[in-house]
């Protein structure tokens, strides 16, 4: 696969009172809603799932010697939290999962792979689904397990899939009617 | 009396005036030497007769009656002129109607002719430069980017925004459009927003231009921060107190201020630990911020 180009930031990433919060409502929002969009863009063009709050590039930028406080941080992941876009992994909040795609989404992506795939009524593991030949180049390949099982649950509910409990989480089996 | 006698009487008269009644009045006098020389019988005439207000009623009559002659000649040279001056105006927009559309710098200077001759071709766009030029339609659509572009960047500058950057940004709005924009054009479309009464207003702020699009009052302190922050783009409150000598409260009010209206935005980040308050609307790269603002589209 071709590298990725590089992920074009934003004009306000270089402008540095973006980077304290800001006291005036309507700012902050501004301010809060332009972070909210970078974190997402960001993590979609490099297929990021998990944001560490302490250790994300996105929040340190070097080249103005700018850095987001630990607050601010929590504050724009928990603004994706609200908008159902994130979840925090642990309630020490110092992970967050990323929807860059929302579950329903990925739902509808894998029943398109499915399709392309021809495995209507054949079983494959969870963990095929991302790391198999047939995940390669896709947006599945190297999905993060939590989003996919989800995803499968969603599709189980929707009567499009029957999930089969393995010996461990990777061996999990599941089987498409679609 | 008779005129042959006028010479040997003058002496006489003259020596009598002094012992004259004053009841006599002076039709009398005008009777009595009729046939006098004028200077001497203007001497005589001190006060105005009847026969004196009737002359000067008819003089006024005339006078009017010749004014108005006068008048009626001029409006008529007046309007033929008019006319004459209308239709070469009209025949040079119409033979230059695709340069006032194509090159700023002739279109400025047509302004300048039409505002020389008291003659605003923006003023309606019923007159006869919209169905000559459509130059009325040019600064309308001007003006619709203009509010478009105002809008736009709000968020991020506060309502207010550098001449330049404007003139970029609708540049860039207009790429389809083949006549080059110049901030004189943008000054003039601008100006006919003033109409809408939307608060739409050009001041100047040191060597720039700023457009204020919120109705917000700066005063003068407020001025001389932004003026301040030209060059790096940022102030700190000890800046402006060391610069301006305000006392603190003084210096506090006016940022806070700036700050409410959304013109300035809090930086703690540096390593001195002041404060510092930025100005989008004078960031100095205003052109580049702005096309990254305009160009992004909300994550779907």
């Amino acid at each position: 696969m071709a590298p990725k180009p590089a992920f074009e930031l934003p004009y306000f990433y270089n402008y540095r009172p973006y980077f304290t919060l800001q006291p005036v409502r309507d700012t902050r929002e501004k301010q809060i809603q332009l972070w909210k969009e970078l974190i997402l863009s960001f993590c979609k063009h490099y297929g990021m799932y998990i944001v560490d709050v302490d250790d994300f590039p996105l929040f340190a930028n070097k080249s103005i010697e700018r850095k987001l406080t630990n607050e601010a941080r929590e504050l724009f992941l928990n603004a994706l939290v609200m908008e159902g876009r994130a979840e925090w992994l642990g309630k020490d909040h110092r992970k967050c999962l990323l929807l860059w795609r929302r579950i329903e989404d990925w739902a509808d992506l894998i029943i398109s792979w499915v399709q392309e795939n021809a495995l209507e009524n054949g079983v494959v593991t969870l963990d095929e689904m991302r790391t198999g030949d047939e995940a390669r180049g896709t947006d599945l390949e190297n999905l993060e397990m939590i989003i996919l099982e989800r995803a499968v649950r969603l599709l189980e509910a929707r009567g499009k899939a029957q999930m089969f409990k393995g010996s461990s989480a990777d061996d999990t089996g599941v089987k498409f009617f679609i | 009396m008779e005129r042959a006698a006028s010479g040997i009487t003058r002496k006489f008269v003259l020596l009598a005036i002094g012992r004259l009644p004053e009841e006599l009045g002076r039709s009398w006098f005008d009777k009595c030497f009729r046939g006098l020389d004028r200077p001497l019988r203007m001497a005589f005439r001190r006060r105005p007769g009847i026969s004196g207000l009737q002359g000067a009623t008819a003089a006024r009559a005339q006078y009017k009656t010749l004014g108005e002659d006068v008048a009626k000649v001029r409006t008529e040279q007046m309007t033929e002129q008019l006319a004459t001056f209308k239709k070469s105006l009209e025949d040079f927009a119409q033979k230059y109607k695709n340069d006032i559309k194509k090159q700023p710098a002739f279109r400025a200077q047509f302004h300048e002719m039409c505002a020389k001759c008291g003659v605003d071709p923006l003023a309606s766009n019923k007159g006869f430069w919209a169905e000559l030029l459509g130059i009325g339609d040019f600064y309308y659509e001007l003006g619709v980017q203009i509010v478009e572009a105002c809008l736009a960047t709000r968020p991020h500058n506060g309502g207010l925004i550098d001449l330049q950057d404007l003139r970029a940004l609708v540049a860039k709005k207009r790429r389809t459009a083949k006549e080059p924009v110049t901030e004189d054009d943008c000054i003039r479309a601008i100006g006919k927003l003033k109409a809408l009464g939307s608060g739409f207003e050009i001041f100047t702020v040191g060597s720039r231009r700023l457009v204020r699009s919120v109705p917000t009052e700066l005063n003068r302190d407020h001025n001389e921060i932004l003026e301040m922050a030209q060059g790096k783009g940022f102030v700190t409150a000890a800046e402006v107190q060391a610069q301006k000598g305000w006392p603190p409260g003084r210096v506090e009010d006016a940022l806070e201020t700036l700050l409410r209206e959304g013109l300035a935005m809090i930086d703690d980040g540096d390593p001195d630990g002041q404060r510092r308050f930025w100005f989008p609307c004078s960031s100095g790269d205003g052109n580049l911020s702005i096309e990254g603002q305009l160009g992004e589209g909300p994550i779907r």
